[in-house]
């Protein structure tokens, strides 16, 4: 072995990175690869069609909308503030925010396509819509507890030292 | 995100292999594209380094349970006889996994593109031919996972808007979207580690508020879809597809037997069994053969699993009646006229397993049609649409 340890350091980080591109770039062509000569796959600009759609629907309709909902939502929650941006709740909401979209993402379909079971009423047997709004409801329910907590430890603080003052016993040499 | 660390190297020679583009006109830089247009703190690199690893996680773990899950539903000729029969839960724990974190993927990839998301805008949006291939392989790697996670949740409702086949294009873009997250951390190898520790980044409220919320959504995605295979949290199933006791006979259906086209058995059935000594067996005389019971839970590609009790005869038995030794392979045929799984092949440690029946009965009643009356074939450790219902024939392969 020879040169210094942070030499020998940036080697390893440099043998490293190699290793990872050269597998990532082994991995990609063999997903081209299949993906080009797999028998059942029979139109692959289908798949690219879909892969591009997606990336713009996302990139230039979903995320600009969340964005915008985000904005709206915050800031209208601050309003009340005195500090004029986002209220004490602000956090709280945008938190809830990350959860009800996620949660919208994830069983969006599942309420779309309720009762659609092709005649097997095992696959999506539950009551979808109902069942998102209880989980919209419910994570909101969490956020407010969470954000009244919160309210009343720094009202707490606050005014705390003089209230604190009077609830907290006397010195011990006071007491006699 | 602009603390780049420099590459090694000099300008010089970096010139030469990486050669700069001209950057635009300056007036083109409007609306996103503008310095100032996203104000967010928490779009830093120690948050999207965080998320990135949960995300890597996840994504890593989807690939690898989905690989298992593929070489367990189409093993290659020389893997087949090497399969292992147990342990019992073993696919329905893979299989569960991977839809559970690839549902857990979908806040984690809304977030990290999130946070990333200025970086679409940056300017100029080539500095350099790498720069351009390097953003070329993000657009690549984004694509992939996008679909690849879409196709998988819509999957699991049985769902196809799409004209591809699902099972083989999910597949393909596995692989597309494990190779571009390893050349994206490659080319962010230096960003990553500068961040990778705590200490490394300056406190940051935002951050913390930020990754709690993320920690939330990923937690209530996750306990509101994983009880279509977790015991525990079956009570708080409220968005997953499926329900494990919900069905005919207190337990989900893949594909019913009006789809399959076997409500009615014909009169005639006699289970067929081919080997050096061929037989065939009415219900009845299947009915007199030693009978075996065995709770083996069905564990579905599509992420839900549903245990049971199953009686029934050894499949091993019937294969040895046929004249057939151990270590033997069998091709089980349904009595379906069509579908991708009616014929079915089942590796020797499979047919050897003495927990491997054909079922007759379930949790004590005669299977339902849509459990695949008369007969159906459970077995431990396998993909669902291997446990070939309505059996007509079995035949020893090798």
């Amino acid at each position: 072995m020879t040169g210094t340890a942070p030499a020998r350091a940036g080697r390893a980080v440099r043998v490293v990175r190699a290793f990872l591109l050269a597998a990532g770039l082994a991995v990609t062509g063999y997903g081209v690869y299949g993906l080009l000569g797999d028998p059942y796959i029979t139109d692959p600009l289908d798949v690219l069609t879909w892969a591009v759609g997606g990336l713009v629907i996302h990139d230039g309709l979903w995320v600009p909308l969340v964005c915008l909902l985000g904005v709206l939502l915050v800031r209208r929650a601050g309003a009340g503030a005195e500090s004029g941006g986002p209220g004490p709740g602000g956090p709280v909401l945008r938190g809830w925010l990350v959860v009800a979209v996620a949660v919208t993402a994830v069983g969006l379909p599942a309420v779309l396509r309720a009762g659609d079971d092709h005649g097997n009423p095992s696959v999506l047997p539950l009551p979808y819509l109902r069942n998102w709004l209880l989980t919209l409801a419910a994570t909101a329910g969490v956020a407010l507890l969470i954000a009244l907590v919160g309210r009343w430890r720094r009202r707490d603080r606050a005014v705390g030292p003089r209230d604190r003052a009077v609830r907290r016993p006397a010195p011990r040499e006071d007491r006699s | 995100m602009e603390t780049e660390p420099a590459d090694s190297g000099t300008p010089a020679t970096r010139r030469r292999y990486d050669p700069p583009l001209p950057a635009p006109p300056a007036f083109l830089r409007r609306g996103p594209f503008r310095e100032d247009a996203f104000t967010s703190p928490p779009r830093e690199p120690r948050t999207v380094v965080v998320v990135g690893r949960w995300l890597g996680a996840a994504l890593l773990v989807c690939f690898l349970t989905g690989l298992t899950s593929h070489l367990l539903q189409d093993p290659p000729g020389w893997l087949a006889p090497h399969l292992p029969a147990r342990p019992v839960n073993g696919y329905r724990v893979t299989q569960g996994l991977h839809v559970i974190s690839g549902l857990a993927a979908i806040p984690l990839v809304g977030v990290k593109l999130w946070a990333v998301y200025p970086r679409l805008f940056e300017w100029p949006p080539a500095r350099s031919v790498l720069h351009a291939l390097e953003r070329l392989g993000i657009a690549v790697l984004v694509a992939a996972v996008l679909l690849e996670l879409f196709t998988g949740l819509l999957n699991t409702l049985q769902w196809y808007p799409w004209p591809f086949p699902f099972r083989q294009t999910h597949f393909w873009l596995g692989w597309l979207a494990t190779g571009g997250l390893l050349v994206h951390l490659a080319v962010k190898a230096p960003l990553i580690a500068s961040v990778w520790w705590r200490r490394a980044a300056p406190a940051l409220a935002q951050r913390r508020a930020f990754l709690t919320a993320t920690t939330a959504a990923v937690g209530a995605v996750t306990l509101v879809t994983a009880g279509q295979t977790v015991p525990w949290l079956r009570a708080l199933d409220l968005l997953a597809p499926r329900r494990p006791d919900l069905g005919p006979q207190g337990l989900p259906v893949n594909r019913t037997a009006a789809q399959a086209g076997t409500v009615t058995v014909p009169a005639d059935w006699r289970l067929r069994v081919d080997g050096p000594r061929p037989y065939r067996l009415t219900l009845a005389e299947l009915g007199e053969l030693p009978q075996y019971s065995a709770e083996l839970p069905i564990a579905c590609v599509e992420g839900w699993s549903a245990s049971a009790r199953w009686t029934g005869v050894r499949i091993s038995d019937l294969v040895r009646r046929a004249g057939a030794p151990p270590g033997s392979a069998v091709r089980v045929t349904s009595l379906e006229a069509e579908g991708p799984y009616r014929v079915m092949e089942m590796p020797a440690p499979y047919v050897d397993d003495p927990l491997s029946l054909l079922a007759l009965r379930v949790d004590g009643e005669v299977l339902a049609a849509d459990h695949g009356f008369p007969a159906r074939v459970i077995t431990p450790n396998r993909p669902g649409v291997l446990q070939t219902k309505w059996v007509a024939r079995i035949e020893v392969i090798v």
